[in-house]
């Protein structure tokens, strides 16, 4: 009887527990075909792609007028984000970014500054942390596959300043070898920057090009100070 | 900011994205002048004669396939037409006599004139696109350059990627391929004019021909190894003589189809380009390790019609040659999985790579079938292999080294069955295959055996199982009398044979004796030639009324109720096929 019990036992335990096709066999190779050659939706040639990206852009140019001079290089817009991208046809996408941007302006330390103030620093710089929305198109060439390939994007952007700083630097003779400086939540900076842009990308590279439509002041402080350069150029490097 | 102001600089926005010249040499060099693939109109007025244009054996190859001496595509294309393309584009890259077509390099305006010429017919962009050479890193620790010592395993390997496919069947039949020839497209075949390996095959001057299309001299021995790697899996030797390949009587061609700087790439162009000039030269059989995947194309897109090379490997099998083309080695690769091309093609054998450990699919083989379910790869051979390397010998991974061993037994096959024409070979070899009639889409028909073309007598095919159609399954069980030899008796269920040991042969407490040593343990194989891989195994796949197989498994054997599928998965029409032991077991489904 207790033999019995047992068997009848195991052979339920198989009969709900193990695989509906063969009992207690060992499946080397499987495969059901028509899950197997499903072809995926994603990926950057696909219906929809997405990736972060990086991207480093210099501002370039002058201000629109005097005692305002940058130190290039050390001003610029560091920027981390997400790019999605829709697929229209073989050439044409569309899509959007959302990205974090950091504008700084470092601002030379020469007679006749007035911007924010006259007042001379061993460093100073003017600073904004930005969101970003981005709406894009994309124009690719050449045939290809599952592969971004070389394209041409044109650009629309928009953003919030979530915060913006005026920091300086002095190095006193006396008393404390360094003071940092930093002011935040400065009236004069607008808070909803906007412009256009473009990208000449191959693959995970892109060179980058940015003009800001908006300007950097309020009108009440535009009389006040000139306006600092519109154009950032640098690169974009996509982590595919 | 107006909206003039912003249309105002707008050219200058343009001017500063583009002039910007560090970012955009690094990143993006735009071309002035892109690839253009000219297709032209008709060959009206051209002169032709195969007897000079074609190598004795090309035309012998014809003649013995009953195949004309030469077709239209053969004819040159119109120096009319090519002159005015020429006139009208930067530089002419490749002329196709096959497509009637001419590859150029020119600006889009060049390329819009082109269009307008009165011969011709369409202008089409050319990507440029590297060919991937279907191997993998080396898995041993002695990758890259060959390791002049060579171990015990290694010698058996090197014997058993060849006699798994009936090497010694073909040695004492005095098949080694002599008579065919055979072309090798590959990346550089760096240091095979001094490889002991291939010593003899220059001695015996089997090398009839070299040609680099990267750089348009008759000089290949340089740019990388793996053609090296590749030709000695086709004809290469042990130090003791030991042959690594089965065509070691074959003349070869060797054609170097790479056009990048960098060793491991080659472009589409130069394998239509090293294909005309093999039917050319002779050849009887392409070897072609390489293939196109995701840089160009889609999965979906791996029909065999829409790639140039699938086209050209189609057109060349019509002109009676045997393509054999590596399947690739995407299998495990998520984005891909499938064939590249040109093994798409449906006139292309393509090689899977089969695991000498198990007998298995390698994880890395691509998988079929083709984005229209066409079956791939046709067949299998070993994809880890013992080869020649620069330097020495080396252990390598990849179906480019399955594609050479069965283009070497096709060259066997061949030499004994002249007359069998390109494409009646491909199917010949498919039917010696060791699975056939079963196929799945990981093994194909599995490995060609010369067996099935020397031996006197087919083996015999006897019934090894049942299928027995109950309420809601269908069945499979195997025959006491299949399950004896190969192995133990099988219980019918394994886990019965464990719970439950027969009480009369264990003794009472403290009378307990060992069991046999046999028990539960294969018996060694009789000796003679080396059992098939996977032989003990049982293939079961279901396939839809046009032969698509919906699904496959392989399974080991431990019991004789061996499969329980749930009839509410069949369909009428479907057809279950079973290969067990030799013999494929068919249940259509009413």
């Amino acid at each position: 009887m207790r033999r019995f019990l047992y068997s009848l036992s195991l052979l339920l335990g198989a009969g709900l527990l193990g695989p509906a096709e063969g009992l207690a066999q060992r499946v080397l190779l499987q495969s059901a075909v028509g899950q197997d050659t499903v072809y995926g939706q994603f990926g950057p040639n696909r219906t929809f792609f997405n990736h972060l990206y990086v991207g480093y852009l210099p501002v370039v140019g002058r201000a629109a007028g005097a005692g305002a001079k940058l130190r290039y290089g050390s001003s610029a817009e560091f920027m981390v984000g997400v790019r999605n991208k829709f697929r229209l046809s073989e050439p044409l996408s569309t899509g959007f970014d959302l990205r974090f941007v950091r504008l700084t302006y470092d601002l030379a330390q020469e007679a006749g500054k007035v911007l924010p103030t006259p007042e001379l620093h061993h460093r100073e710089s003017l600073a904004m942390s930005q969101l970003q929305l981005e709406a894009f198109v994309r124009l690719n060439v050449g045939q290809r596959g599952n592969a971004i390939g070389r394209y041409l994007d044109l650009t629309g952007w928009g953003g919030w300043a979530l915060s913006t700083a005026h920091r300086f630097e002095d190095r006193p003779s006396t008393g404390p070898k360094k003071v940092h400086l930093t002011e935040n939540g400065l009236p004069y900076l607008r808070r909803w920057p906007y412009g256009i842009g473009a990208r000449l990308g191959s693959s995970r590279y892109a060179a980058v090009a940015r003009y800001r439509l908006s300007d950097t002041f309020t009108s009440a402080a535009s009389q006040l100070y000139p306006e600092l350069p519109r154009w950032t150029v640098g690169v974009e490097l996509s982590w595919l | 900011m107006p909206a003039i102001s912003v249309l105002r600089r707008f050219p200058v926005f343009l001017f500063l994205l583009l002039s910007w010249p560090a970012l955009s040499q690094a990143a993006i060099p735009p071309p002035a002048a892109a690839r253009y693939w000219v297709e032209l109109r008709d060959k009206k007025g051209v002169r032709f004669d195969a007897g000079t244009y074609f190598v004795p054996a090309a035309q012998v190859r014809r003649l013995r396939q009953h195949l004309p001496a030469a077709d239209s595509t053969d004819f040159p294309v119109r120096p009319d037409y090519l002159c005015a393309v020429r006139l009208h584009s930067d530089s002419v890259l490749l002329v196709s006599r096959w497509f009637n077509a001419v590859a150029c390099r020119a600006t889009p305006a060049q390329a819009a004139e082109l269009a307008q010429l009165p011969g011709v017919r369409r202008v089409l962009p050319l990507p440029e696109t590297p060919l991937l050479p279907a191997a993998r890193p080396a898995a041993s620790a002695w990758k890259g350059e060959g390791r002049k010592t060579i171990s015990a395993a290694d010698r058996l390997l090197a014997r058993r990627q060849v006699r798994t496919l009936g090497a010694d069947e073909f040695r004492k039949a005095a098949l080694d391929g002599k008579g065919l020839r055979i072309a090798v497209f590959d990346v550089g075949f760096n240091g095979a004019d001094q490889h002991p390996a291939f010593q003899e095959l220059f001695a015996r001057k089997q090398i009839v021909a070299t040609y680099d299309f990267a750089r348009r001299s008759a000089h290949v021995f340089h740019g990388g190894s793996h053609g090296t790697e590749v030709l000695a899996c086709l004809a290469g030797r042990m130090p003791d003589g030991t042959p690594l390949g089965l065509a070691t009587g074959a003349e070869f061609l060797l054609a170097r189809t790479e056009r990048m700087h960098r060793e491991i790439y080659a472009e589409e162009l130069d394998w239509l380009a090293a294909v005309e000039w093999a039917d050319r030269n002779g050849a009887d059989i392409i070897n072609s390790s390489l293939g196109y995947t995701a840089r160009r194309y889609f999965p979906e897109e791996m029909n065999g019609r829409l790639s140039l090379v699938a086209r050209a490997a189609n057109l060349a099998a019509r002109k009676g040659i045997l393509v054999v083309n590596a399947a690739g080695n995407d299998g495990d690769n998520e984005d891909w999985r499938t064939v590249g091309t040109p093994a798409d093609a449906d006139s292309v054998l393509a090689v899977g790579g089969i695991d000498p450990e198990t007998g298995l699919h390698l994880n890395f083989s691509a998988y079929g079938p083709t984005a229209d379910r066409r079956l791939k790869p046709n067949v299998s051979a070993f994809g880890t292999v013992l080869t020649a390397a620069p330097g020495g010998y080396s252990h390598v991974d990849g179906t480019s080294f399955a594609s050479p061993l069965v283009a070497g037994f096709a060259a066997c096959v061949w030499q004994h069955e002249r007359s069998l024409t390109a494409m009646q070979l491909f199917e010949k070899m498919q039917q010696s295959a060791s699975l056939y009639p079963y196929y799945d889409y990981a093994h194909g028909y599995g490995l060609p055996q010369a067996g099935f073309f020397l031996a006197n007598k087919a083996p015999e095919q006897l019934p090894k199982l049942d299928f027995v159609v109950e309420d809601s399954l269908l069945a499979v069980n195997i025959r006491p009398e299949a399950s004896r030899p190969v192995v133990r008796a099988l219980p019918f269920y394994a886990d019965s044979a464990v719970s439950f040991p027969d009480a009369r042969r264990v003794p009472r407490v403290g009378r307990e004796e060992p069991r046999p040593a046999t028990q539960g343990q294969a018996v060694a194989p009789d000796s003679g030639p080396p059992a098939l891989p996977a032989a003990n195994y049982l293939y079961w796949h279901v396939a839809d009324a046009r032969g698509v197989l919906r699904r496959y498994e392989v399974v080991e054997v431990s019991q004789r109720a061996i499969l329980r599928i749930p009839r509410r998965t069949l369909r009428p029409g479907d057809v279950v096929r079973v290969f067990y032991l030799g013999t494929t077991h068919s249940y259509p489904v009413l």
